[in-house]
């Protein structure tokens, strides 16, 4: 009886302990089990096992004195929240035997817990910086200054950046998951974007340029969109990732150049076809009169000094507009550069009978300028005022000093510019209607003066004219105080 | 009665050498220096041969051209002189009556001969 009952005894006790125990591995194989439920388990694995001990122990109605050292110990244990050994004796009976048994396993099972004690603790730390990484890459796409939009597999909109906000008007909080449809309203866009959901499987990478109406402004983008494939076989299509950049500057400067090489090319061919010309007539014998014939030559030769006149303004002021041209910046008298200019325009205002008034202030306001330049500049406006001046009229030229600026004043009784074309006479190869008929000129001058004055030197160039009564050109200047 | 061809060109001496070249085959020749200018003289003479430059200030070769062809009853055939030939759309043209379109620089003496085959001489 006695006999069966410890067999009994030991069935319950290996029974308690295996089931304890599986409980206790079960977290270790798990890898995706949370701290929280791998602490329930074990310490249900344990109590368990601990119940099969005591279990085993008291059905097998052991001497009184044997189960009450393992009680003892017990309690000790609960008392001390520890897990540990010794609930065997010494007697080398099966009951002592299973007891060290017992505690091997106990052992066992304590280094166990230990281990998944550590491995949970990693696992935090793993979370945590995986958490960390996370908001890492987030605010590394939040920080970059292109658009950058994530859609998954059904055109739900995952991930947008801040610019990604700011170009298609909408808060990525209020729109996350949603279908990208009802966040993005531009058609074109939407159709990049279903395109790249059909056809992305075969064409995972497309860049496209997608102009954009934003209040009437229009807004180029170079469209990025690569697609991100899943599966074994790469044939599950799991998202679209987009990214754009704005190119509305590069395709204004594009424009610009364009622009540019065009009118030069014009201002270039135009004396080219006069000199073309004017040779063929000669060789051809279209002219007979010696008188004649040197006419035609002087024109050739004033032709060829256009065109070299052109050539050199385009150089100078390509040079000037690349920072090629050192700035060789000194605090100067602008009142020694208008007498110098005076000087120079003097003889040529003689010649058209035009009176030239320099107004030389006696007080010598100061600039921090490049001298070569400015004087450059303002022998451009007066040389200007003069060409445009028809013969008895009259120029001046004066410097005071207001708001803090330096301001040189060119004022003439010519043929003055109408409202509409003020400001495209600063603008490359622009000529003033009148002023293609008056005089020959390149349409450069203007815009060396605004460069020089505004990005060299921080001034500013106004214009105000009236058609048929003149023109008054200002260069205002920061004076050094 | 010799034919009468209206010169509109904004270059002086490309506007001589023209007139010059057109006079000297027995042409009578009347010079503009702007679109403007030439749309008056074609309204007043009633020319039979247009040469004009593309690019001029106020009114380009082709709103010249345009209007004229609007305006008069019978198209004035046109040589169309410009330094951008390449820029010209191939719509630019469309419903013109301009002949030929000639690249600066040209030859006088091409575009003498031209005149002369449109004029049916």
């Amino acid at each position: 009886m006695i006999e069966l009952r410890r067999a009994i005894a030991v069935i319950l006790l290996f029974l308690g302990v295996g089931v304890g125990l599986h409980l206790l591995m079960t977290p270790l194989r798990e890898t995706d089990q949370s701290a929280t439920i791998m602490a329930m388990t074990l310490s249900c694995g344990l109590a368990l096992a601990v119940l099969g001990i005591i279990g085993g122990f008291l059905v097998a109605r052991l001497p009184k004195e044997r189960i009450n050292h393992v009680a003892e110990y017990l309690e000790t244990m609960v008392r001390r929240g520890t897990l540990g050994l010794v609930v065997a004796d010494n007697e080398a009976d099966a009951l002592g035997r299973l007891g060290h048994a017992v505690n091997r396993y106990l052992a066992f099972v304590k280094d166990e817990i230990e281990q998944t004690n550590i491995t949970a603790k990693e696992r935090q730390i793993q979370i945590k910086v995986l958490e960390a990484e996370r908001r890492h890459v987030e605010s590394v796409i939040h920080a970059i200054s292109d658009g950058v939009l994530v859609t998954g597999a059904f055109g739900d909109l995952l991930q947008a950046n801040s610019a990604a906000e700011s170009i298609f008007g909408f808060r990525f909080d209020a729109a996350v998951r949603k279908p990208v449809d009802e966040v993005i309203t531009d058609k074109t866009f939407l159709a990049l974007l279903h395109e790249m959901r059909e056809t992305g499987l075969f064409i995972p990478h497309r860049t496209v340029e997608w102009v954009q109406n934003r209040g009437g402004q229009s807004l180029a983008w170079r469209v990025v969109l690569n697609t991100v494939v899943e599966g074994k076989k790469r044939d599950r299509l799991s998202g679209v990732v987009v990214v754009l950049h704005d190119v509305t500057k590069e395709k204004e400067i594009a424009r610009m150049k364009s622009d540019f090489v065009s009118n030069v090319t014009h201002e270039l061919k135009t004396p080219l076809a006069s000199i073309k010309a004017y040779i063929e007539m000669l060789l051809d014998g279209d002219v007979h009169e010696p008188a004649q014939c040197r006419e035609f030559f002087q024109t050739i030769g004033a032709e060829t000094d256009r065109l070299n006149r052109l050539i050199e303004n385009i150089l100078n002021l390509s040079r000037l507009e690349s920072g090629l041209v050192p700035v060789n910046k000194t605090d100067l008298a602008v009142t020694e550069i208008l007498r110098d200019v005076g000087e120079v325009m003097t003889p040529q205002a003689a010649q058209k009978n035009i009176r030239l008034e320099v107004d030389l202030a006696p007080v010598f306001f100061r600039v921090n300028g490049d001298r070569d330049m400015l004087y450059q500049a303002v022998l451009n406006v007066v040389s200007n005022a003069v060409k445009y001046t028809p013969e008895g009229g009259k120029v001046r030229i004066s410097t005071y000093l207001s708001d803090g600026s330096v301001v040189v004043e060119v004022t003439d009784s010519g043929y003055g510019i109408p409202a509409e074309e003020l400001q495209r006479v600063f603008e490359k190869f622009y000529r003033a209607r009148v002023s293609s008929k008056v005089a020959p000129g390149t349409g450069l001058g203007l815009p060396l003066v605004k460069h020089v004055v505004e990005v060299i030197h921080g001034g500013r160039v106004t214009l105000e004219s009236q058609v048929g009564k003149g023109s008054t050109f200002r260069i205002l200047l920061p004076a050094v105080r | 009665m010799p034919k009468r061809i209206l010169v509109a060109e904004d270059e002086a001496p490309i506007a001589n050498v023209v007139a010059m070249k057109l006079r000297g085959a027995g042409l009578e020749v009347v010079v503009a220096r702007d679109g403007q200018e030439a749309y008056e003289q074609a309204m007043a003479v009633r020319p039979d041969f247009l040469i004009t430059d593309l690019q001029m200030p106020g009114m380009t070769g082709l709103e010249l051209c345009a209007r004229l062809t609007r305006e008069l009853d019978k198209a004035i055939p046109t040589i169309l002189l410009t330094a951008k030939g390449f820029e010209l759309g191939d719509t630019a043209l469309e419903g013109l009556p301009i002949q030929r379109v000639m690249t600066k620089p040209f030859s006088p003496r091409e575009l003498l001969a031209a005149v002369q085959a449109a004029l049916g001489n």
